[in-house]
């Protein structure tokens, strides 16, 4: 075995070529873990669900709540099911909720859809980690037009801040009261009113998109599951939460094919990058690559040195990409949401998918980038290259 | 231009090397070619349409809001109107995939008045105006699924509590920057069906309202019009030019598009290192032969040029294969079948291409720069020392 | 052991190189036998076939025809890993150009070879610093090549060609490179690898000086012997 430290002093004592090589790999490999950051923010906006016993009751059939609409009539029905948990004050963890999609103005002027979720009472108790921050205002009070925002939305809609208004659609405004925070789960993509003012402001009376609710036990959970899915009068379906996230991928499945497919383009222009730079060393080296030879290396000891150095090589330039994306980490991103048209808001998230990908990217460019020139320093003839200047 | 002799040997001097660049060149040019694409073509399909004198009714509040269906009839009677339709989405399902494809209900005797650039045989448009449960699909989704007239084509509502038993009645086609993979059926069915069934508040929403005006120049008026009537009831209108709502979808993908940028630019400057590095290890080879050149009497611009020349060629070389090797590519093969419904349809433009081979030059120029200039100001005596 | 005592032994060897269809002879119908302990010098003007006939005997290269038996090995036979693993084992190389690896330090230059074998660090270890002592090099272990005269150069490379104690030695115009005072000290090393150690040197050469200090010198000519002296003969028929 050729030790390793030829390898890294030969990277050393040709540092221009060195730098120059990582640098275009580091760009390459940072490009990639951005996108995959935006779809591991997404996927763990999905994930991170409260709490297991939670139920979202929509329509049948329907698996988003912007198409889920339902009587309002039922939805009271649904509610005095038994079985539903208590929370404060005694007060039934169970909200009615509203979904609407309206247009909304961006701090540079253009323009996109936003969530507008009515809600009820116990709709905060149902979110993860749900809070109002110290300093970030108050709670809305019902019938004063008043709403409030996460604090991701607030960073990117116009009249968004405490005190401001924010317009919506072309007649409606609310006045911001408060920021609120819930975990990065999908909430943090929304502006909540009072269901009431929602509901008389667009004239969508008696309709409502969700309830969601959480179970007293496993036992219940299971059982209000059963009772609503068989319910003729009701004609609804009641999912856990993972499951209801689960089926909303559209988007994130995009992103994932997306990025699969710029990141494996990027990694055949890297390894061809990688190639060159490799091939150059082994032309440069070739009265070395010779002696040991003659000294007694094998084809297969030079084989690996070569390879182990391309890696090697690829492998500064792939952790080097993949920190200058770690900065990056809770920079907040619009992203159409292909399953309801409109526009959530993803924080990017530098997690185990993204230093996968990172991982996987370098090892193939500095694999297969440094295979041919290893090859070739492997089927040099021994005293031709010895005879080499 | 004598030299082109000369500049092109050096670039066959070491294959290898030059085959890598070029290679990495191309691969990342025909990426970018994909990626700006994506986002341009929204854009280049919006100013298309500025012909077809189309303008979109919508409820203001954005697409959750409805339209009732007794404005189509409204509209239709103001003068200087060729035609108007509903245009509802449906959203359906079919058998297990969840919207597979665009489907729209409207009004089978107008609709292909409006949208006049998409073609379909009249015998066919007959059978789909005489048939309530008729759809007609487009040439492409047809291709797709190996569909037929007369094959049946049943959609469960996810929107909508009705589910619609449908049947193809007829194929229409159009040129290559139109959807060819919608499907639409009768409004008329859909709203029958809903009135009949559990909840008929859910009918009546012509969705969003399409016209076409006999004239470029009433446009504008006709919007404000149309605008001011709805103004004040409780589902005001937003009416804009086909153009303008095309646009807005773009909208959306406004900080995609920033990001897609962000790697762009990153892309290119480590094509621009690669590349400079490459060129670089070549003429450290070469000390010998530009000094010699030196010494016969080139000049120091004349060996500047001559080297950014070389970066220029080989990069360009590299761009033109991207490029316009990925315009070819999509425009032989159908990508947007393998893009799941995201895509109706995919191609690169000239414009694209072309700004992807000015890109790829100016990656020559700005990698080729450094080494040029050192090699123009290297000493002559220094290079003819250089031991072989 | 096939006659006695002989270390290398040539029956009947051709080699010939191939160009598209040509075929240019190198050596031809050469027999030769060197026993253990010999300073052998081979000369010859170019193309002569001296360094294909040491590549031969080195192992770095086949004959096309014959047999080339050294230390009871018959080189033709064995396959390509057999033969470098044989190499490793058996010789020690010096050249021309030194070919130092330029990014090793001397010792980690010297030690090289020995990263072939099974020995353990400390073992390594000795064998390098006695490598470096027996050619004068103590104390410059931690020195670059480029911080090391020629002559320093090819006294490391001389001392990396004897650290695992090979039963060869061979050497490709080793004081092509050096001035003559640097030359002589190199001459001076070798002879005393050849008297105290016993080491057989096989050494391709130019340099008549060079060539005095063997106890055998063979000139070839257009890949055939010419003559085959022994040194006393020689030195009476000084060129």
């Amino acid at each position: 075995m050729i030790p390793i430290k030829y390898n890294t002093r030969n990277l050393r004592v040709r540092w221009v070529t060195t730098t120059l090589t990582v640098v275009g790999t580091a760009m390459i490999v940072w490009s990639s873990c951005l996108i995959f950051s935006l779809v591991e923010g997404l996927q763990h906006s999905m994930s991170v669900s409260g709490d297991p016993l939670d139920l979202i009751v929509l329509r049948k059939g329907s698996t988003n709540e912007v198409n889920g609409g339902f009587a309002k009539d039922t939805a009271d029905a649904i509610l005095t099911l038994g079985g539903i948990a208590r929370g404060e004050q005694g007060m039934p963890l169970a909200a009615e909720e509203l979904v609407y999609i309206a247009v909304v103005e961006r701090n540079d002027g253009t323009h996109t859809n936003a969530i507008i979720r009515g809600v009820s009472p116990a709709s905060p108790a149902l979110r993860p980690k749900f809070e109002i921050p110290e300093g970030q205002g108050r709670y809305f009070t019902p019938g004063r037009g008043e709403c409030i925002v996460s604090h991701n939305v607030s960073k990117r809609f116009k009249g968004a801040k405490i005190g401001g208004v924010i317009r919506v659609g072309e007649k409606q405004a609310y006045r911001v009261v408060g920021l609120f925070t819930s975990n990065g789960s999908a909430a943090e993509s929304e502006i909540w009113v009072d269901i009431n003012d929602l509901t008389r402001d667009i004239g969508r009376v008696g309709n409502i998109s969700c309830v969601q609710l959480r179970a007293n036990s496993a036992e219940d959970r299971a059982q209000l599951q059963k009772t609503i899915e068989n319910d003729v009068r009701f004609k609804l379906s009641a999912l856990e939460e993972q499951d209801f996230f689960a089926k909303q991928t559209a988007t994130s499945d995009f992103l994932k094919v997306a990025g699969t497919l710029i990141a494996v383009l990027l990694t055949i222009g890297a390894m061809f990058a990688a190639a060159n730079t490799m091939y150059a060393a082994v032309g440069a080296r070739t009265r070395e690559i010779g002696t040991l030879r003659a000294l007694g290396f094998s084809r297969f000891d030079i084989l690996i040195s070569f390879l182990g150095e391309s890696i090697l090589l690829c492998l500064i330039g792939g952790a080097i990409g993949l920190l200058a994306t770690i900065p990056l980490n809770s920079l907040s991103f619009g992203m159409s949401n292909f399953n309801n048209f409109s526009e959530s808001t993803v924080t990017l998230r530098a997690g185990p998918l993204v230093m996968a990908v990172a991982m996987s990217m370098t090892l193939a460019m500095g694999l297969f980038g440094g295979l041919f020139p290893a090859l070739r320093a492997v089927r040099m003839d021994v005293i031709k290259a010895l005879r080499e200047l | 231009m004598k030299y082109l002799h000369y500049i092109y040997r050096n670039a066959r001097r070491n294959p290898v090397r030059s085959v890598l660049t070029i290679a990495s060149t191309a691969v990342t040019l025909f990426l970018m070619m994909i990626l700006v694409s994506f986002f341009n073509i929204n854009s280049e399909v919006a100013e298309g349409f500025e012909k077809y004198n189309r303008l979109i009714i919508m409820n203001s509040e954005g697409f959750a809001g409805m339209v009732p269906i007794s404005r189509v009839r409204e509209i239709a009677a103001k003068p200087g109107i060729v035609a108007v339709t509903p245009f509802s989405w449906y959203g359906g399902k079919y058998g297990e995939e969840e919207m597979p494809f665009a489907q729209f209900g409207v009004d089978p005797t107008t609709i292909f008045s409006i949208y006049d650039e998409l073609t379909v045989p009249p015998d066919q448009l007959k059978a789909f105006i005489n048939d309530k449960a008729g759809c007609v699909i487009g040439r492409k989704l047809a291709e797709d699924r190996g569909w037929k007239i007369g094959d049946p084509l049943p959609l469960k509502g996810q929107i909508y509590s009705f589910d619609l038993n449908l049947t193809i009645r007829a194929i229409y086609d159009g040129p290559p920057d139109r959807d060819l993979r919608m499907c639409m059926f009768n409004w008329e069915y859909l709203d029958e069906g809903l009135k009949k069934g559990v909840s008929s508040a859910e009918s009546g929403n012509a969705g969003i309202i399409v016209l076409k005006a006999a004239d470029g120049d009433r446009l504008v008026s006709l919007s404000r019009e149309i605008d001011d009537e709805y103004r004040n009831t409780d589902k005001p209108t937003r009416t804009q030019t086909e153009e303008a709502f095309t646009k807005m979808f773009g909208e959306m993908m406004r900080d995609l598009q920033w990001l897609i940028t962000a790697i762009g630019m990153a892309v290119v400057f480590s094509l621009v290192v690669v590349a400079g590095n490459a060129m670089a290890m070549a003429l450290r080879e070469r000390t010998t032969e530009v000094a010699i050149l030196k010494a016969i009497g080139f000049n120091r611009s004349l060996i500047l040029n001559l080297v950014l020349a070389e970066a220029v060629l080989v990069a360009g070389l590299g761009g033109l294969i991207g490029s316009f090797g990925c315009k070819f590519l999509c425009d032989v093969v159908d990508i947007s079948k393998y893009s799941a419904g995201t895509l109706p349809f995919f191609y690169v433009s000239w414009r694209t291409a072309t700004l992807g081979l000015l890109v790829s030059l100016l990656i020559g120029l700005l990698s080729g720069s450094i080494p040029a200039m050192a090699a123009a100001r290297r000493s002559v005596i220094q290079g003819l020392r250089k031991v072989v | 052991m096939d006659e006695a005592g002989f270390s290398i032994q040539l029956k009947n060897v051709n080699k010939e190189y191939r160009r598209d269809e040509f075929r240019v002879p190198v050596l031809s119908n050469l027999d030769l036998q060197v026993a253990e302990g010999e300073f052998l010098a081979l000369m010859g003007p170019s193309g002569s076939g001296k360094t294909t006939l040491l590549n031969l005997i080195a192992g770095l290269d086949r004959a096309t025809e014959g047999e080339v038996i050294v230390h009871d090995e018959e080189l033709g036979s064995l396959s390509e890993s057999r033969i470098t693993r044989w190499r490793a084992d058996n010789v020690g190389f010096i050249f021309q150009l030194y070919n130092l690896i330029p990014v090793l330090t001397a010792f980690e230059n010297v030690e090289l070879p020995l990263l072939l074998t099974k020995l353990s660090k400390r073992r390594r270890r000795e064998n390098v610093k006695t490598a470096l002592r027996v050619v004068g090099l103590e104390g410059r272990e931690d020195h670059y090549p480029r911080q090391l005269s020629g002559g320093q150069e090819q006294r490391v490379a001389i001392a990396r060609a004897i650290v695992t104690d090979p039963y060869l030695l061979v050497a490709d115009e080793p004081t092509g490179d050096l001035d003559r005072a640097s030359a002589e000290e190199i001459l001076d090393l070798l002879q005393q690898l050849n008297r105290e150690f016993q080491k057989t040197i096989v050494m391709v050469t130019h340099d008549p000086l060079a060539a005095q200090r063997a106890s055998r010198v063979l000139h070839l000519d257009k890949g055939k012997l010419v003559s085959d002296l022994t040194q006393s003969a020689q030195i009476g028929a000084t060129s």
